[in-house]
């Protein structure tokens, strides 16, 4: 067909700036009349170059680069780089700290979650929506903003302990936190749940068979959504996951609209952890002394360690290899968007263009975490 | 088994399988026989001398056990196993683009992250971070990469 | 005004101009990274942008007057930023947003981040930050409002 004018299909180049990628995705679409018959996903506009600079830094100062790879959730990405640093210096954070890793990352989970949540309705059309997530998460962002001086990117953590430790005031104002919030997300939820043109648009779209989806290498909300109940938090349990009384949301429905309940059913599961984690959190030391902020850029590591987390978006892996500097030698993250993101051309055959833009949102794609 | 694997205990206790590179992809399909249907993720790791390829499986059927395989190449080439995981694709491509590893039998092998026409691998040790490349973009949308900032820079 | 009652109408006709102007700034969605979550809390609920006339985010550059570029510039994304700030009508304003935008950032050992992206677009206010607070950024747009009122750079 090459230099031929074929007059059926038409190609379309969606992004890389468009609102309903969800920051820079360039989508090649081939189209026929209004029903994609290919996508060819370009990714790499945001690639920052951050496993090329952890090699250049200390241990200790990769974290801001993790904080800033999974933006919305930057908790969860700087349990996920710790759990291997820690294997590979060989040092153990102290038992309260591993309570306070929980609250944090299921906070985050609830912030990212939300973020999805109002994005996702923005895609669909629905604006109204996004306004209420919104508010909840500028109260979780205020509780980090008092624990740990920043909203978004927190930098909280450190190897072997916390930065802050918790005090009383900030446990009472969780808990009044969570008090409130179920009955505020449930609200929200009804915007979505309730609507007839929600559902029709989001109803038996972009089914992922489960044995598809372990082929791409799909985890997270979306592989439970298709039926199987991976979760690393119960699979390998890691922090005091083991500890805690949770499930696992799973769906047989394989759809967006079932990628959107189960969601919402983990965040009912993340207030219902941190409401245990609260009462159960131990006193005791916020760091361990070996890793004082003095002894810090003097840990060496050697060997090669992988350590898998579970992030609001999916299974985020750390693989960390060290040569017995006090420098990473190479640093390599599976990050679940990227994954997620592979499936999208499989999805998206034979579909409406609108439809292919709820398939996109209900993936959750997060550029930092995609491109690096 | 017609080809010899080395089994260790990784530094985290995880169960690795050290492999030669010619009997690679034979050991890869018989594991996914037995049942290892999840490629989580494949790393290149470069040791200026060599480029050591680790790849991490899952077994659904058994709660994602995890098991490394490990093997080594000298001259940047391994087999391609897009055959035997759809996420391999991604996974090789964006090892080519960061790292020079060439899959030999993968569909699409071209640059994911970076624009076509970079010069060097980053990842590589040997990359040299001095010299500024720069992009610019021609009519059709299709990048120019070059070492001189050339217009609009 | 020395020539006269005309140049003195012709005057005050530009400052109501410019001071309809700074009140009606339409920002351009560009939000690239990590900041752009920051500039989407700006726009919701708490920090409601629109008590300064900018509520209208645009997605089309050639409907709107700001560029607010927030988040990692890189250089494959550079080329089609400089396309998108020449097809937005005059009288166009950038803020910068964020330490990335500014000089490169965290990232700026790296390989593939643009130092600063008044290399390739000029820029009126810088909103230091990583991220910029929302406060930062609703401050960024009134010092860009005082800008335009003050005719600065004309
Ligand atoms: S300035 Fe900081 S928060 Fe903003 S895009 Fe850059 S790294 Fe992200």
């Amino acid at each position: 067909m090459e230099g031929q004018l074929n007059s059926r299909y038409v190609e379309l180049n969606m992004g890389p700036q468009h609102p309903s990628t969800h920051g820079v995705l360039r989508l090649k679409l081939l189209l026929d009349g209004e029903t994609v018959k290919n996508v060819e996903p370009v990714i790499g506009y945001l690639h920052r170059n951050a496993e090329k600079i952890c090699e250049l830094d200390y241990y200790c100062d990769s974290l801001i680069y993790f904080d800033r790879m999974d933006y919305v959730a930057a908790m969860n990405m700087e349990v996920g780089y710790l759990e291997a640093a820690e294997k590979l210096l060989a040092i153990e954070p102290p038992e309260r700290v591993k309570w306070i890793r929980v609250i944090m990352a299921e906070l985050n989970r609830l912030a990212s979650h939300l973020v999805w949540a109002g994005a996702f309705g923005l895609d669909l059309g629905m604006i109204t929506p996004f306004f209420y997530f919104f508010e909840e998460r500028e109260k979780i962002l205020n509780l980090f903003t008092e624990i740990c001086g920043s909203r978004q990117e927190t930098n909280y953590m450190s190897i072997g302990g916390v930065y802050q430790d918790f005090n009383d005031k900030i446990i009472f104002k969780i808990k009044q936190f969570l008090k409130q919030f179920p009955k505020k997300m449930e609200g929200a939820y009804s915007l979505f749940i309730k609507n007839d043109i929600f559902l029709s648009r989001t109803k038996g779209i972009g089914i992922l068979e489960p044995e598809v989806a372990l082929s791409y290498g799909v985890t997270g909300p979306m592989l439970r959504a298709s039926g199987v109940p991976y979760d690393v938090r119960k699979d390998a349990p890691y922090l005091v996951y083991d500890k805690l009384n949770f499930d696992i949301p799973i769906s047989k429905g394989k759809d967006v609209l079932a990628r959107c309940i189960v969601r919402f059913e983990e965040m009912r599961q993340s207030v219902k952890i941190l409401n245990q984690a609260l009462d159960k959190i131990p006193d005791g030391p916020y760091f361990n002394p070996k890793a004082k902020k003095s002894l810090m850029i003097r840990l060496r590591g050697e060997g090669d360690v992988y350590a898998r987390t579970e992030s609001p978006k999916g299974e985020f892996g750390v693989h960390l290899v060290g040569d017995g500097t006090v420098k990473p030698y190479r640093l390599h993250v599976r990050s679940p968007a990227f994954k997620n993101l592979s499936v999208l051309p499989f999805l998206s055959r034979d579909v409406l263009i609108a439809d292919m833009v709820a398939i996109s949102g209900s993936i959750d794609l997060v550029f930092g975490e995609v491109d690096r | 088994m017609p080809y010899e694997v080395k089994e260790e205990a990784g530094k985290d206790g995880r169960k690795i399988f050290l492999i030669q590179k010619e009997n690679f992809l034979e050991l890869m399909t018989d594991l996914r026989k037995q049942g290892y249907d999840h490629l989580s993720l494949i790393t290149a790791v470069d040791f200026r001398d060599r480029i050591e390829l680790v790849y991490h499986l899952q077994k659904s059927a058994s709660n994602f056990e995890l098991l490394t395989v490990r093997t080594v190449t000298y001259d940047s080439t391994i087999d391609s196993v897009t055959s035997i995981w759809e996420s391999a694709n991604w996974d090789e491509r964006e090892q080519y683009d960061m790292m020079g590893v060439v899959f030999r039998g993968h569909p699409n092998l071209k640059r994911i992250l970076l624009p076509e026409g970079w010069v060097g691998y980053p990842l590589r040790k040997d990359y040299d971070l001095s010299k500024n490349q720069y992009v610019n973009m021609d009519d059709e949308g299709n990048d120019r990469v070059s070492f001189d900032p050339g217009d609009g820079w | 005004m020395k020539t006269g009652d005309a140049g003195f109408i012709t005057t005050t006709l530009e400052n109501a101009l410019e001071w309809g102007r700074s009140n009606s700034i339409w920002p351009f969605t560009f939000g690239l990274a990590c900041c752009a979550i920051e500039m989407m809390a700006t726009q919701a609920s708490r920090l409601d942008i629109s008590r300064f006339g900018s509520e209208v985010f645009r997605n089309s550059p050639r409907q709107s007057d700001l560029m607010i570029v927030s988040g990692t510039v890189t250089k494959k994304m550079a080329p089609r930023l400089k396309r998108l700030y020449d097809e937005m009508p005059y009288p166009k304003y950038v803020i910068a947003m964020g330490v990335c935008v500014i000089q490169g950032g965290p990232y700026n050992q790296g390989y593939s981040v643009v130092m600063g992206v008044d290399r390739v677009v000029p820029v009126d206010v810088y909103v230091p930050g990583c991220p910029p607070t929302p406060e930062a950024l609703t401050h960024g747009i009134m010092l860009l409002q005082d800008k335009i009122r003050k005719r600065e750079g004309k």
